[in-house]
């Protein structure tokens, strides 16, 4: 008998995200025709806690297709804690997360880095779906006003993100800035290969030392 | 031992229909008149009695699958046609489908269905008997049979046909109530089966008897590991099972060699 996690469950919840991301491109027609580019890619996702295999097709028709189980050749394969795969899905710099984050990757970075780009930078078009629910007339007012408070939302967020990020390392000074931390961190490297050369004369003098003794 | 063998023993001549015992050559007729009852009805009754769960084991049942392009597949017991529709997508025009079941009027209506989706060309449907598949030996990448062996009256006799007509390397899935791994998911499991499953089949398909029928065969069908034991007597090798929703439900998995 196979052992794991039930896989009804991993399949209902694959399939509840497989959903939700192609309903998603089916409104944003550049992203789906950006993904549809890389059509064959084969993403082996392996979470290590908690513990699940996934795998990522994408599909000619630019939707992704996620399974618990699959027998395809991997283009790349990502592991790491469900924390690592958060960061690298919601970072605006994916390779920069994959290089300095925990995650373990073999194969093409690539089409993996391409594919993540896509789904969170993807523009959707709320106005389709309106105006083939509401008609032509409501449909392109109610678009306008989800437009307009879509817009004033991230712009809003994006503010305070900026203002609460001036506070902390400003203001308050209650963490110190990564321009600092970086420095710091370079004095403690040198410090670090300062005290293995001296630990390494003192050594050498003590050797000599030694052998000076009748 | 398997189910058939246990049955010879008890008496040759007679087999399981739920509960009852009746005479081996009346099980077909029986199962038969069943599904002539349910078919109209028989993705709506499906989607209430597991909630909708049912979508889930057959997802991950074609995950296993492992369908290429340019395959062969057979879908026995295939009734309305849910997993050819997908098969079809799978395997492209370049490969084939075949719908298989038994039954006349679970077919028109999965033939029916598989039209209303737009599913066509790499499709066919066979009316034919599972213990004697009409196929040539070495033919066919992959076999399914969803929710339709615990109906066949000869099980072994069934899984040495598919076996014989699988190419060497191709797969069977089989994918069938089993036995629940939990006791206490046994109880309620056994609760909802025969007191609000026979209730719900009265009120949506005004057929108490054939959802009573759906709830004792599911109880008469080998458990996860008498089927494994069978289908390597069958020949299967690599054989292993997935238990799903607590054991509710299991697809068991063999490769011909």
């Amino acid at each position: 008998m196979s052992r794991g996690h039930d896989p009804a469950v991993i399949t209902a919840v694959l399939a509840a995200v497989e959903t939700t991301i192609n309903k998603g491109l089916s409104l944003a027609p550049v992203a789906k025709r950006d993904l549809g580019d890389l059509a064959g890619t084969v993403i082996g996702i392996e979470c290590t806690s908690p513990e699940v295999a996934i795998t990522a097709i994408v599909e000619p028709s630019g939707q992704l297709r996620l399974s618990h189980y699959s027998e395809r050749t991997m283009d790349t394969k990502v592991r790491g804690s469900l924390e690592d795969f958060v960061g690298l899905a919601t970072a605006e710099d994916p390779a920069a997360a994959l290089i300095n984050g925990g995650l373990e990757l073999v194969g093409n970075t690539a089409p993996l880095i391409a594919v993540q780009q896509i789904i969170t930078t993807m523009d959707l078009d709320w106005e389709a779906p309106l105006v083939d629910t509401l008609g032509d007339v409501v449909g392109h007012q109610v678009a306008i006003v989800l437009r307009g408070l879509f817009r004033w939302g991230k712009a809003s967020a994006e503010s305070f993100k900026r203002q609460l990020s001036e506070f902390i390392l400003e203001e308050g000074r209650l963490t110190p800035p990564a321009a600092e931390l970086d420095d710091f961190y370079e004095q403690i490297e040198q410090l670090g290969l300062r005290v293995d050369r001296l630990q390494s004369r003192v050594q050498k003098l003590a050797r000599r030392i030694g052998e000076q003794k009748p | 031992m398997s189910d058939n063998q246990q049955d010879a023993v008890e008496n040759p001549d007679t087999t399981h229909f739920g509960y009852r015992e009746v005479p081996r050559a009346d099980k077909e007729k029986l199962v038969r008149g069943v599904f002539d009852s349910v078919a109209s009805r028989y993705d709506l009754m499906n989607d209430l009695m597991s909630a909708g769960i049912h979508r889930l084991w057959k997802r991950f049942t074609l995950e296993l699958s492992a369908v290429r392009s340019g395959q062969t597949v057979l879908d026995i017991a295939g009734g309305t046609g849910d997993l050819a529709a997908k098969f079809s997508r799978l395997v492209g025009p370049k490969g084939q489908v075949i719908l298989a079941d038994i039954n006349d009027s679970m077919l028109k209506v999965g033939r029916d269905r598989l039209m209303d989706k737009g599913a066509s060309g790499n499709i066919q449907t066979v009316q034919c008997d599972a213990q004697s598949l009409p196929f040539p030996d070495n033919s066919i990448d992959c076999i399914t049979i969803a929710f339709g062996l615990r109906n066949v009256t000869d099980k072994d006799k069934a899984l040495r046909s598919m076996e014989r007509i699988l190419k060497p390397g191709g797969r069977l899935l089989v994918l069938e109530f089993s036995k629940p791994t939990n006791a206490l998911l046994e109880n309620a499991y056994d609760l909802y089966s025969f007191r609000i499953l026979p209730l719900m089949g009265k009120l949506v398909a005004n057929d108490e008897e054939s959802y009573r029928y759906l709830a004792e065969s599911i109880r008469k069908h080998p458990d996860q590991e008498t089927l494994l034991e069978m289908m390597e007597d069958a020949g299967f090798v690599s054989c292993d099972y997935h238990n799903m929703t607590g054991g509710i439900v299991a697809v068991h998995k063999g490769i011909k060699a």
